[in-house]
Parts: structure tokens; C-alpha cells; sequence
């Protein structure tokens, strides 16, 4: 008899129990059976009242009964479990709908050439400077061999501060003033006079002209200035860098050449101009990029370092020129307006 | 500076092409700006024909059918012609099928209006022979039929024009140009056969035109010759001058200006003609102008002078302000019979500051602020006279040089010699040349060489070139002359360097990354700010407004240094919205400027903007950027810093004309931390009233001391974790609405920290915030949970919650926070 209705109980479950499909009715029902007085509990009651003999019989039938009811409970709670889980995902996604996030941003281009030309002299053992947007006069001009009537000198190029201006975190020679410097060959004379050679050092950096902007001139501008300085440095190793530079940013099917210039601070003078092939409207021509030259005696003698052991050379690069050259952009106020459609044609990659 | 291709091949035989020259003078350092053609250039089929018929064209009233012969033999063409200034006979220049024009103009049969036409009738426009292009050009009956252009007009002319760098004095003027083509390309210098030699003078030998002469300046000229020529016929120049001065954009005046004027192209050398009859009491002064003194110059200008100043005066007034222009008083015209020629040496620095200070520049001044040759002063004055006795006739009755002795002076006409050492170029230059290399270059360029016995050489430069005075100037000369693209290709020198980049490029690049990739594009703005925005923002007596301002702003819009980049981040968004471009948002990294106790100080700074709106229009809403947005921001910019920050405690902004108070906060100080940042909502109504936008904007600003960048970081050690189940508590306190998260939060963890004991609180966080039903009107719940973790063992109930009690037991004695159960 007890077996007949554990057989009974056992055919319940499995007929009742995988029709459960969330845990509350599966707990309620599992109670029924299982529970403290469920049908299956009821029966185990009954064991004490077995004949002895038959106890090892009853006591099987009953472990069996537990266990195939324990299976089938097994089966049921793992496949609720799963359904619970596919229930969390919501409706499928449609792969084509726009992200509602904000895309990546992008460094700006001028920033990109900007790393770009940092990271190629980098690579070749030049550390990053960095000088103030500030300057003195003495820096700016004449411990760059720029005297005091030198027309790039003129109040009507430079910016300047009221001669009562004091900056307190830019340092002064004596009671010259402070001006927007109007480039960065100032740092040339800072990092002379901080460090010993040898200095292999590029500076980036914001300068001021006192221009009337137009297509090709804004009020500030970025420049890298790039310096030298060590025992038997050569113009060799001047062409050499440089050469590297305009391979490095134009291709190697560019070419160089020096083309003698005058700048008081170096000796002598070059600007360097390069010719591509490959660079559309303005394939095929000598292009203008850069001035140059070894560092003038003269420039030694105002940092207390002897010329006789030591020379060098210096360069400045205008990264707004190389910047529209690269980037084709023929009107330099586009890099300070700051359209979104302007800067996002220019996504930073590693090309 | 503009050099005529015809007037240069005078002195510079050679046979190089136009071409070939164009192209070597950049590489000698004359950059070429800009050519120009004068007159027709090489042309074929384009020549002499006679009209010999014309009538209306059948289809157009305005056009008519001309026969045209172009050859003895009658051979005629068909052309249609536009224009109607001629006349049957009349000789044309026809250009015929095949023909290309300047502008690369190409000439080929076809139909106007139904008819075909053979050719084109030429106006001297279309022939660059002048800027005539009213009708076609009619030439002179005497020249034959079919004659080719070139033939009639020979004279055509190439113009450079030579950017030449203000060291190379010695190169502005024909000769001087010529001169370095002889030393690059080889050949000699055909400089002009003087035909009248003058005798040397020194001093003064009064005559009849000039009693007196005296030099008082004789600290700003070093030398000053006249010539005195009487009977002298002032007409207009010969068609050759007249040419030669318009190639180099000068008008003909009248012979005497003129030579006076091409003997400064030729030669470099200023020079000067006054007429003698206007000079009162016959006496020229060289001397420093009194204050006040007024001249008209020859633009007609009046000037006031004052004792920078030197001029040329007579006895009551200045002639000539020195150097730089002549004045009315004394100039030469058709009348004038006696002039007084005046070559002078005047100190550059002098010409230059009276040139600045006047707002002058002449091709006189140009050169003598340059410094011109001090030894070719003759030269010039021999080749002037010359040529006034050969076009004006008259005899020369005086000539007088008087030169300064200040010791300036003098050394100016010392003779320039330097040492040399070839071992020591070689070792500048990076590579090996031959001493007969250098020698030519040398030679070329007119240095006199002295072999000294120790291998050292002596080189003697010419007086014109003032620029060299160093051996590094000689190898400049040496590799200009030689060929830059004579330098070898070497290796690129790179031996490492123990330096590192600047810590402030460091930290810009890990911004800017970091910036970009949480959607921010970097924006450049101008330094340059509005003095309105200044006055609007911080007002008229700020300090700001004051010490930020520029001594010689260019225009009032950019005239104060940028003391933060919100105002700039503010036009980006402006003009973004104005073009109904796609909301974004934006940074920038930049320099600038604040006032502290008096003094400018540059600051390192980082400034972000975006709209609290941003998200709004998406198919599915995300969060908009809101406050705290930023301020998780700011804070992962500051912990790029080097600084040990144990805690950033955000104070809430009072009262800000750029920021919206109670919606915006600041930290730090640059005082005692050197760094400051303020993050929030922008001021709505100063936004609104000044860029337009109405949307909530929020912005952050980050200043940093570049000192900041001098701190060491603290290497962090390793520290050994626990793997023991944590506990956790929950704990709910009841505060005054205006007291700050911060307040609440340190108080527990300053209770835990008293109280703990033999396991650890890993961390307190703030969960909630509740106000509302329930509590007091002016009170508001803040929830922390905090974690503790042993380092041995797991933790008991019964211990964590001792602690719990202990903790809430202080907190209810020692704050006014209750707790909330």
C-alpha cells in the first residue's frame, strides 16, 4: 500500500512539477510534497509502523521515490533558473540604431601635428621643454643677439606690458619689460642657462605677433623650437635632423635644401624648404617650412658658455604652416574658430 | 628690392639663361618673392601687317571683317576685330594661328558670328607692351611688313623681386647683385667706364656755389662730399634712364634726380642733389636739428624734428633731413642752373630711429640704416658726375669731403681682417673641403688671404661687407658660395641624453587623452581677450581688468590677457549653435595669466565646457552631464597631478559673475596648494546676456603654479590584502539641510578611526540622501555604508556590531547629527 502511493506521489511530480515555470509556485508546490506535511513527508511517517522485515524493502522504495522526485525538482528549478535569466534580457537590440553615447573626441589638429613632430624628434633623443607665453625683453631679443634697435624689435611687432608689469613667476635680467614672446627661441636661452650641455631639446609652444590677422596670420601662432648644443655638434648634424624631419612628415620621396638666410641668433642661417611629389596643389615646388642655423657665437657668450668647445644647432618650426600644408587648410583662422565639423575631420589615429 | 634683368646683365657678362639665374639666387640666400615681364616676351607668329580692307561684320554691327597683310608677297589673312582706332593702311601687330600670347593666350582660327577669322588684331596690352587696351596697337609706318615682334620691340624685361635680409647691404643694388652672380657662376664685373675722373679731395676749398661746408654732426656722419656743378641743363632723361628707373618702380623726374637716383640702384650709394641757387648765404651744415624745427620733404609732408634728428641745413633752415628725404626748399627743377651733389656716410642706427620716428622709409634710408660701403663713397659720386656732365652738360666748380673723427668713424674705414682656420671650419662644418675649395670660394667673393706659418689664414674682407666680422661668418660664406647641397648625408646623432620631457607636456598629454576620450574636442582660442568681456565679467576696477591689460593692445577686442579659458570655450559654443552645428563638447589646455598680490602670474590651465542638454535629443535617454559629471572629471585631471591629496573638499560658490552660485564649487587654493579648480553651472543670466545661450552649461577650470610640476610623488608601496569575508553597515544620520556631505562623512570616519580596533574599516561611502516626508522641513537624512574587513580571520557579528553601537553612540554625543533608526 505504502508503495503503491509513493509511486502515485512520484508520477504527481512528474506530471505536476515541470508545468512550474517561476519560483514562487514551485516553492509552494515543492512544500506539498516535501515540505514538513507534504505527501512524501506523510509516508516517511508511516516507517515506524513497518513491519520489521520489511523495513530494508520499504526503506529502498522510499529512497528511490525521494530521489526520482528529488531529480525531477532538480530539473525544474534549473530550467525556471534559465528562464529567469533569458527574462532579464528584455526585447533584442537592432545592431543599426545609433550609439546614444557621445562619440570620441579629438585633440585638436593643430595638437596632433604638434605630437606628431614632438614624437618624431623624440624618437632621435630630444626631450620636451616647455617655457612661459611671457617674456622679457632680454630674453626674447637680446641674449638672442637681437639688439635694442633691431627692427623685429619694434613695439609695433610685439606685444607688450605696461612697463609697471611685474610677473612673478617669469624671471627678469635687470628692468628690461615683459612682452608676448614672439617665438620660442627664448627657451633656447632658459634651458642654456638652466642646464649643461649637452641639451638635445625641443619646445613647443604659443607665440604673439602684432599682426593684422588674415588668411596666413593670427594674433598667436605655435612654433617648436628645437636646440643642440654639444661638444662637435656639426652642420652635417644640422641637415641630418632635419632632413629626418621633413622625411619623417612629408614621405620619403620629399626632398630638402637649405637655402641661406639670416637670423642674428644662428650662424649660419638656413631656411629649409622641401619638395614633394605626393602633396597635391602644392606638389612639385619648393615649399618654405622652417628657418635654421648653428647657434651664433654670440648666443653662446650671453649663456657664459665658450663657442671655442661647445656648438650647435637650432631650428623653428611654424606648426600652423605645417599643419595647413598637411592638412590642406588654406585659411589659418579655421584652426581658432573651432567649428565641430572642422575639428572632427581631423580624427586622431595612429597614421 | 627690384632688380632689372636687362640693367643687371650690364655689369654680368655671362651666359647663363634668365632662368639660371632665377633659380641659383635663392640658394645664395636672395630669395625671389615675386618675376614680372616687362615689355613682349619671345613670341613667334606674331608679326608686322597692313590693313588693307575692312568692312561691318554681316552678323555684327560692332565687329568688323578685316584683310590684313602680313608679306610683301600679299599674302592676306581674315581677321575679325572688335575695336574700331583704326584706319585702311594702318600697321598692326597680328597674331596668327599658332600665336601664344602672355598668359599663355593661344591664337587659332575661328568662326565669330558665322565667320571665320584667321588671327587676332593686338592691343599693347595683349603684348604686355604696356597697359594700353583701349583699341588695338597702330606702329609706326616705317616698319616693314611682316616683321616678328622681337624685332620691333627688343627692350623686354625681367623684374625680380629679391627679398635680400638685412644683413646683405653690400646686395641692394645692381652692381651688388652682379657682383655675388661673378662669385657664384665665375667671370668678371663690367662695372661702367667713368669718363670724367675728379681729382681727390679733402676738405674744403670754398667756391662759387659753396662758401662754407661744416660737419657738426659728427657723431651720426662719419663723411660728407659735395660736388658743385654750375651751368647745368635740367630736361627730361633719355629714354634709356627713364626705362631703367621705371623697371625698378621708380618715375622719371628730370635728369638730374633721375641719375642721382640711378646711381643709388647701381651702386648702393645714396645720394642727393639740391639746388644751389635756393641754398641761403652759399653754406651747407651738417648738423643735429634744434627741437622744433620743422622741414616739408619732397611728398610734401611737414615734419617736426627735434635733436635726434641730424639734417642738411643753410643758414636759416634744413634742406634735407639726412639720410632719409630731401625737403621742397632746395629741390632740383627745370629751372634750376647750379646743384650741389651730396654723397654721404651716415651712421645706420641714427638713419633708422629718424626713419622709425618719422614714419619714413626711403629707398635712401633703407640702405644707409643698413649700413652702406664706407669706401664707396667716390665710386659713386665720380659715376654721378659722369653721367650729369654727359646728359646736363655744365662744368664742376668744387668738391669737398669732410670726414668725422670720432673714433667710430674712423674705425668704420678700418680694414676688416679675420683669422681663419681651416681645421677649425672643417670641424664646424662636419665634413673635409680642399684648401683650394675654400681659396676660390674665397678669391670669388674679392677676400684677400694671407697663408700665416702656423696654418692659421688672415682674411682681408672687402669694406662692403660690414656683416663679416667673425670666422663663423666666413664659413657661412664659404658653404652660401660653395653649395648647401654640397653637404653630405651623415647619420642622425643620437646618443642618449639623461633628460625627460617637461612634466607639464606630461600632464597636457595625459589630459588630452583622457579629456578626448570622455568625448571632449580640444579647442584653441586666442590669449587675446575683450576688454568689455573683462569689464562685463570682473568689472572696470579689478585687478584684473587693470594688470592684465596690454601696453599696445592692436584692436580693443584683444587687449587683455586671458585669465581663464571659460570665456573662450563660450565662443566655441556660441558659434557652434549659431551654425546649428551638433552640440559637443569641449576643452582646452593653455596658458593663463591671474593677479596675485599685484604681480602677472602664468598658470598652467585646463578649462572643459558642455551642455547639461547634450543628451536629450536620442533615441534612448542616457544622463545628462550634470554637475557631479564634472567634478568626477576634475577630480581624475587633479589626481594627474603630483600632489598627495588625501581628500578634495568642494566649498560651494558664493558669488561669481561666471559661475552660478549654489550650483557651482571650488578647491584648493593657489596660495597654499598652487593650484585651484572651480567646477558647476555657468552663470545662466550672464551666459544668456552675453553669448546668447540659454541652455544650462557646465564648465570646469582647472589653474596650476608651475611650481606644482617640482613635487616628488610619493612612490606608492604594495600593500599585502586580506582575503577574509568583509561586513558591512549601514548607517542612516539626520542633518541640517545646509551641512555638506563632506562634514558628515569625516565625522564617521572620524569616530571609526577613534574607536576601531583589531580589524580594519576599508572604506565609508555615501549611498543616499533623502529629504522630505518624515523629517523636518530643514533636515535631510545622509546614508553611509562602510565596510570592515579582519586581516586574519573572519569577523563575528558580535564584534562588528560592538563597533557599531560604539560608533553611533559617539557620533550621537560628540555631533548634531542624529541618528536615524
Amino acid at each position: 500500500m505504502i508503495k503503491g502511493k509513493l509511486d502515485e506521489i512520484v508520477s504527481e511530480v512528474k506530471e505536476y512539477a515541470p508545468n512550474l515555470n517561476n519560483r514562487a509556485d514551485f516553492d509552494v508546490y515543492k512544500s506539498t510534497i516535501s515540505g514538513p506535511k507534504g505527501k512524501l513527508t506523510e509516508i516517511m511517517k508511516l516507517m515506524g509502523s513497518v513491519p520489521k522485515e520489511e523495513k530494508p524493502e520499504m526503506g529502498k522504495a522510499i529512497n528511490l521515490a525521494k530521489q526520482s522526485i528529488q531529480d525531477t525538482f532538480s530539473k525544474v528549478i534549473k530550467s525556471i533558473e534559465e528562464n529567469e535569466l533569458l527574462g532579464q534580457l528584455g526585447s533584442s537590440i537592432d545592431p543599426t540604431l545609433p550609439s546614444p553615447e557621445l562619440e570620441k573626441g579629438h585633440l585638436h589638429p593643430i595638437s596632433q601635428v604638434r605630437d606628431t613632430i614632438v614624437g618624431l624628434f623624440s624618437r632621435i633623443g630630444f626631450a620636451v621643454a616647455e617655457g612661459t607665453e611671457l617674456e622679457t625683453e632680454y630674453y626674447c631679443f637680446d641674449a638672442l643677439n637681437i639688439p635694442a634697435d633691431h627692427p623685429a624689435r619694434d613695439m609695433q611687432d610685439s606685444y607688450f606690458m605696461p612697463k609697471t608689469s611685474s610677473v612673478s613667476n617669469v624671471a627678469k635680467k635687470s628692468d628690461e619689460r615683459y612682452l608676448l614672446r614672439t617665438h620660442t627661441s627664448s627657451v633656447q636661452i632658459r634651458t642654456l642657462l638652466e642646464e649643461k650641455p649637452p641639451i638635445r631639446i625641443v619646445a613647443p609652444g604659443r607665440c604673439f605677433r602684432r599682426d593684422t590677422p588674415d588668411a596666413t596670420h593670427s594674433a598667436n601662432f605655435h612654433q617648436i623650437e628645437g636646440l643642440y648644443v654639444d661638444r662637435k655638434v656639426t652642420l652635417t648634424d644640422l641637415k641630418a635632423t632635419l632632413d629626418h624631419f621633413v622625411r619623417e612628415i612629408f614621405g620619403v620621396s620629399a626632398k630638402t635644401r637649405l637655402r641661406p638666410s639670416f637670423f642674428p641668433f644662428t650662424e649660419p642661417s638656413f631656411e629649409m624648404d622641401f619638395y614633394s611629389p605626393d602633396l597635391g596643389k602644392l606638389s612639385n615646388q619648393w615649399i618654405e617650412i622652417m628657418g635654421c642655423g648653428m647657434v651664433d657665437p654670440k648666443v653662446f657668450e650671453s649663456v657664459g658658455l665658450d663657442s671655442d668647445i661647445y656648438s650647435g644647432f637650432a631650428f623653428g618650426i611654424g606648426i600652423e604652416r605645417i599643419a595647413m600644408i598637411l592638412q590642406g587648410v588654406d585659411d589659418i583662422r579655421n584652426y581658432y574658430q573651432n567649428d565641430i565639423r572642422f575639428l572632427r575631420q581631423f580624427p586622431d589615429s595612429i597614421a | 628690392m627690384k632688380i632689372s634683368y636687362q640693367w643687371l646683365r650690364q655689369y654680368f657678362k655671362s651666359e647663363l639663361s634668365s632662368k639660371e639665374i632665377l633659380s641659383s639666387l635663392p640658394l645664395m640666400g636672395f630669395d625671389v618673392e615675386e618675376t614680372k615681364i616687362l615689355g613682349p616676351p619671345p613670341m613667334e607668329h606674331v608679326v608686322v601687317g597692313e590693313v588693307q580692307d575692312f568692312k561691318s561684320h554681316p552678323n555684327a554691327d560692332r565687329l568688323r571683317l578685316c584683310q590684313v597683310r602680313i608679306d610683301n608677297d600679299g599674302t592676306c589673312y581674315s581677321i575679325i576685330c572688335g575695336a574700331t582706332n583704326f584706319k585702311q593702311g594702318d600697321r598692326v601687330m597680328v597674331a596668327l594661328p599658332g600665336a601664344v600670347l602672355p598668359g599663355n593666350f593661344k591664337i587659332k582660327k575661328s568662326k565669330l558670328r558665322g565667320i571665320e577669322s584667321e588671327g587676332m588684331l593686338c592691343s599693347a596690352n595683349e603684348l604686355n607692351i604696356s597697359h594700353d587696351h583701349d583699341g588695338i596697337l597702330i606702329i609706326e609706318d616705317s616698319i616693314e611688313i611682316g616683321t616678328p615682334i622681337n624685332s620691333v620691340y627688343s627692350n623686354t624685361d625681367i623684374i625680380f623681386h629679391l627679398e635680400i635680409t638685412p644683413n646683405r647691404v653690400d646686395v641692394l643694388s645692381h652692381i651688388g647683385l652682379a657682383r655675388e652672380l661673378v662669385a657664384r657662376f665665375g667671370g668678371s664685373l663690367a662695372l661702367p667706364l667713368i669718363k670724367t675722373p675728379l681729382n681727390e679731395s679733402n676738405g674744403h676749398i670754398p667756391n662759387t656755389l659753396l662758401e662754407s661746408l661744416e660737419l657738426n654732426a659728427t657723431s651720426d656722419c662719419f663723411e660728407y662730399n659735395t660736388l658743385c656743378i654750375e651751368g647745368i641743363k635740367v630736361t627730361s632723361s633719355p629714354e634709356w634712364l627713364k626705362r631703367a628707373l621705371e623697371s625698378v618702380g621708380l618715375k622719371s623726374v628730370n635728369n638730374i634726380v633721375d641719375i642721382t637716383n640711378f646711381v643709388l640702384h647701381e651702386t648702393g650709394q645714396p645720394l642727393h642733389a639740391f639746388d644751389a641757387d635756393k641754398i641761403e648765404g652759399n653754406s651747407i651744415i651738417v648738423r643735429n636739428a634744434i627741437d622744433g624745427e620743422s622741414i616739408t620733404t619732397l611728398d610734401e609732408k611737414k615734419h617736426i624734428l627735434d635733436k635726434s634728428v641730424v639734417v642738411i641745413s643753410d643758414n636759416k633752415k634744413p634742406l634735407a633731413i639726412a639720410g632719409v628725404m630731401g625737403g621742397a626748399d632746395a629741390e632740383v627743377t627745370n629751372v634750376s642752373s647750379s646743384i650741389i651733389i651730396e654723397v654721404a656716410y651716415f651712421k645706420p642706427t641714427t638713419i633708422r630711429k629718424t626713419a622709425r620716428r618719422l614714419g619714413i622709409s626711403s629707398d635712401s634710408s633703407y640702405r644707409f640704416e643698413r649700413g652702406v660701403d664706407p669706401k664707396g663713397l667716390g665710386y659713386a659720386m665720380h659715376r654721378a658726375c659722369s653721367l650729369i656732365l654727359e646728359l646736363a652738360g655744365g662744368t664742376v666748380v668744387g668738391r669737398s669731403s669732410l670726414f668725422s673723427n670720432s673714433v667710430e668713424a674712423k674705425a668704420s674705414l678700418d680694414v676688416n681682417s679675420i683669422s681663419f682656420s681651416l681645421k677649425k671650419m672643417e670641424a664646424f662644418i662636419g665634413f673635409s673641403v680642399s684648401v683650394e675649395q675654400v681659396k676660390s670660394v674665397f678669391e670669388s667673393l674679392n677676400f684677400k688671404i694671407q697663408f700665416g706659418s702656423s696654418g692659421d689664414w688672415e682674411i682681408e674682407v672687402p669694406s662692403y661687407r660690414g656683416d663679416l666680422s667673425r670666422a663663423v661668418d666666413l664659413y657661412e660664406e664659404f658653404i652660401r658660395i660653395f653649395g648647401t647641397d654640397k653637404i653630405p648625408d651623415v647619420g642622425i646623432k643620437a646618443g642618449a641624453i639623461n633628460a625627460s620631457d617637461d612634466p607639464i607636456f606630461k600632464f597636457n598629454q595625459l589630459v588630452g587623452s583622457f579629456l578626448t576620450s570622455k568625448s571632449f574636442n580640444e579647442a584653441y582660442l586666442y590669449t587675446l581677450r575683450n576688454v568689455d568681456e573683462f569689464k562685463y565679467l570682473y568689472g572696470t576696477n579689478s585687478q584684473d581688468t587693470q594688470f592684465l591689460k596690454l601696453d599696445n593692445p592692436l584692436q580693443s577686442d584683444q587687449s587683455h590677457l586671458r585669465n581663464s579659458l571659460i570665456p573662450g570655450l563660450l565662443d566655441v559654443l556660441e558659434l557652434n549653435y549659431s551654425r546649428q552645428n551638433p552640440l559637443g563638447s569641449f576643452f582646452e589646455r593653455g596658458r593663463v595669466f591671474r593677479i596675485i598680490d599685484g604681480a602677472v602670474i602664468e598658470l598652467i590651465s585646463l578649462g572643459f565646457i558642455a551642455s547639461s542638454n547634450s543628451s536629450s535629443r536620442s533615441w534612448t535617454q542616457r544622463d545628462a552631464f550634470d554637475f557631479y559629471s564634472a567634478k568626477s572629471i576634475m577630480e581624475d585631471c587633479i589626481g594627474l597631478l603630483p600632489l598627495n591629496l588625501s581628500q578634495m573638499d568642494w566649498v560651494p560658490k558664493k558669488e561669481s559673475s561666471l559661475w552660478q552660485p549654489e550650483h557651482s564649487a571650488t578647491l584648493g587654493s593657489l596660495d597654499s596648494l598652487s593650484f585651484e579648480a572651480e567646477i558647476g553651472l555657468l552663470n545662466v543670466q550672464n551666459i544668456k546676456s552675453q553669448w546668447g545661450i540659454s541652455d544650462p552649461l557646465i564648465a570646469g577650470s582647472l589653474f596650476i603654479k608651475p611650481d606644482i610640476f617640482g613635487n616628488k610623488v610619493v612612490q606608492p608601496r604594495y600593500k599585502t590584502l586580506s582575503n577574509q569575508p568583509a561586513s558591512c553597515k549601514d548607517l542612516a544620520l539626520i542633518v541640517k539641510r545646509e551641512t555638506l556631505a563632506s562634514e558628515v562623512k569625516r565625522a564617521v570616519e572620524f569616530s571609526i578611526k577613534s574607536l576601531i580596533q583589531d580589524f580594519n574599516c576599508e572604506w565609508v561611502e555615501i549611498f543616499d540622501v533623502y529629504q522630505g516626508e518624515g523629517l523636518e522641513d530643514n533636515k535631510k537624512s545622509i546614508a553611509l555604508r562602510m565596510q570592515f574587513r579582519a586581516h586574519d580571520r573572519t569577523l563575528k557579528d558580535t564584534e562588528v556590531n560592538a563597533l557599531f553601537d560604539a560608533i553611533q553612540l559617539k557620533i550621537s554625543n560628540e555631533t548634531n547629527f542624529q541618528i536615524r533608526k
